[in-house]
């Protein structure tokens, strides 16, 4: 009999809610983005969408799984890294079912959660992944029972580079997808500053640098192009560095920033040159979602990861390489 | 074409005999998939300051391979080929008081790169040269830089503490702990601050 895991996710701007089971499969996967009329994201605005949204996302998600509130057997909740407020707020909801339908509650880490849902996905083993989203711009790859981090942002993470610089030239959050669009209009390239340090990167000169371009009326469709070029560059750089220097042969890209195209090309070409296997997570469960909390959650279970109410006080600083992978043999 | 030795993240290595000695070959080759603009700018810029740093380098007394050559405009290198070992290969293999001895030496020369204003920009286990009698070199000055800051120092040290426990995690604390004793051989004002900066940068890339 295969196990049914509900897993809850509300780090930042989505609150959403999936139903995996144990053998593999993804039942439902429903999510609410919050997005503001104007302005980037607020803590408490984002966690007062989360408790809003949360019951009918939830309804939703068992009603498209075709089960019975009665069926699940797990809870999992992204415990964090994340925004405190919104971390909270989904933590209550999952405690509440937890003790309501008298079932064990897990606490997941939301970046392991995504590297999880793309091996699931791809049948990866052992990938070196590239993280990228609003809030984490991460090469992972495991060694030594952890999800280690070789490389990662030394300031600002790649989607909130592409929002701010979006949002100062008056773009609507998330400005990722209409970078995009306006960067296939481009005629010339404007030199950014590149700015790698081992596997490291650093995106703020690059932000400031930016934005100047187009107050000095470089056209919209240049600024983009120039923006995607120099910061995917530098992500294939340190990917690449990570490739070289774990030799693995798998390479993953997952986030909300997997869903752009060019940085997928960029990727594929640098997998190549290493002879290494490329995927990209399908949309649906690249971005922050509920089913990539729930497999994960499925996984911890299996293994016997137990979290007490008592004790599930949220991690917004819960870094990946902190979370025991007890699930994985190697 | 000849066959690679190893393929690195932005080189191609070859090993050929030239003038009656073994040659290292570092090529930066073409990547089809970056844009023209930046992948010529970097495969040039790297490729000077490889060769000006590896040089800079051995000024401030780090061992670090002669240049014989270089061709900028295909972008190859041609150095001293250095008998010995990466680090990373044999930090499984050495007893713990010889791994120590040697960390402590790779901590040290970082040390004299800070002091002259260097920094190496990727001092990894992977860039560190060991040979049978235990003396080491470092490699690989492309993502070096000079008139170094005190943040610029700290990331450095960020990174070499981030390669010992990504990649040598059951070593990682001996690992470290030598290097920085190594590190403060080398006196410098600074060093104090550098070592705190290192604190502050691990904690600021992270999600809040």
């Amino acid at each position: 009999m295969s196990i049914i895991c509900l897993g809850i996710e509300g780090t930042a701007h989505s609150f959403g809610a999936g139903i995996a089971s144990s053998d593999g499969n993804v039942l439902s996967n429903i999510w609410d983005m919050f997005s503001p009329d104007e302005g980037g994201i607020h803590p408490r605005e984002a966690s007062r969408h989360h408790s809003d949204v949360g019951p009918s996302v939830i309804r939703k998600a068992i009603e498209v799984a075709s089960i019975d509130v009665t069926d699940i057997d797990l809870v999992a909740f992204s415990r964090g890294p994340g925004l405190g407020p919104c971390l909270r707020t989904t933590a209550t909801i999952a405690r509440a079912l937890s003790l309501r339908l008298n079932i064990p509650l897990i606490g997941v880490n939301h970046c392991v959660a995504h590297i999880e849902i793309g091996c699931l996905e791809s049948g990866f083993k052992d990938p070196v992944t590239v993280y990228v989203s609003g809030g984490n711009t991460q090469i992972i790859a495991y060694a030594g029972k952890r999800y280690r981090t070789f490389g990662e942002t030394l300031d600002i993470a790649i989607g909130n580079m592409l929002d701010t610089f979006g949002r100062d030239v008056g773009m609507r959050f998330p400005a990722g997808p209409r970078i995009e669009r306006e960067a296939r209009n481009a005629s010339n390239y404007h030199q950014l500053p590149y700015s790698v340090k081992g596997m490291d990167l650093s995106y703020s000169g690059l932000l400031t640098a930016a934005k100047r371009l187009v107050s000095e009326g470089v056209p919209m469709a240049d600024a983009c192009f120039s923006v995607q070029e120099t910061a995917f560059g530098m992500l294939a750089e340190i990917a690449e560095r990570a490739i070289a220097h774990t030799r693995k042969k798998e390479l993953l890209l997952t986030g909300g920033v997997a869903r752009n195209d060019r940085l997928t090309d960029i990727l594929l070409g640098v997998a190549k040159r290493h002879n290494a296997v490329f995927h990209r997570v399908t949309p649906s469960l690249a971005g922050d979602q509920g089913a990539m909390i729930a497999w994960t959650g499925i996984l911890q279970h299996e293994a016997g990861d137990r979290l007490n109410i008592a004790d599930s006080i949220v991690l917004p600083k819960w870094r990946t390489d902190e979370q025991d992978i007890v699930w994985r043999k190697s | 074409m000849m066959e690679p030795w190893t393929i690195g993240a932005e080189s191609t290595i070859y090993r050929l005999e030239q003038w009656g000695r073994m040659v290292l070959l570092k090529h930066r080759p073409q990547k089809p998939y970056l844009l023209k603009a930046i992948d010529e700018f970097l495969r040039t810029s790297r490729t000077s300051r490889e060769c000006k740093m590896l040089t800079v380098a051995r000024n401030l007394g780090v061992p670090t391979p002669m240049v014989y050559w270089v061709d900028m405009h295909r972008h190859y290198i041609a150095m001293e080929y250095i008998q010995g070992k990466q680090l990373k290969q044999l930090v499984a293999e050495l007893a713990a008081d010889r791994l120590q001895k040697i960390t402590c030496k790779f901590g040290k020369l970082i040390g004299l790169l800070h002091r002259g204003g260097v920094v190496h920009g990727d001092p990894t286990t992977s860039n560190v040269i060991v040979n049978q009698k235990g003396d080491i070199w470092l490699v690989d000055f492309g993502l070096a830089e000079m008139n170094a800051t005190v943040e610029m120092k700290g990331v450095d040290l960020h990174l070499m503490k981030r390669a010992f426990e990504t990649t040598h995690w059951d070593h990682e604390e001996i690992m470290w702990s030598a290097a920085l004793d190594g590190y403060r051989t080398i006196h410098s004002d600074e060093t104090e601050n550098v070592f705190s900066r290192v604190e502050e940068i691990r904690e600021r890339g992270r999600y809040h």
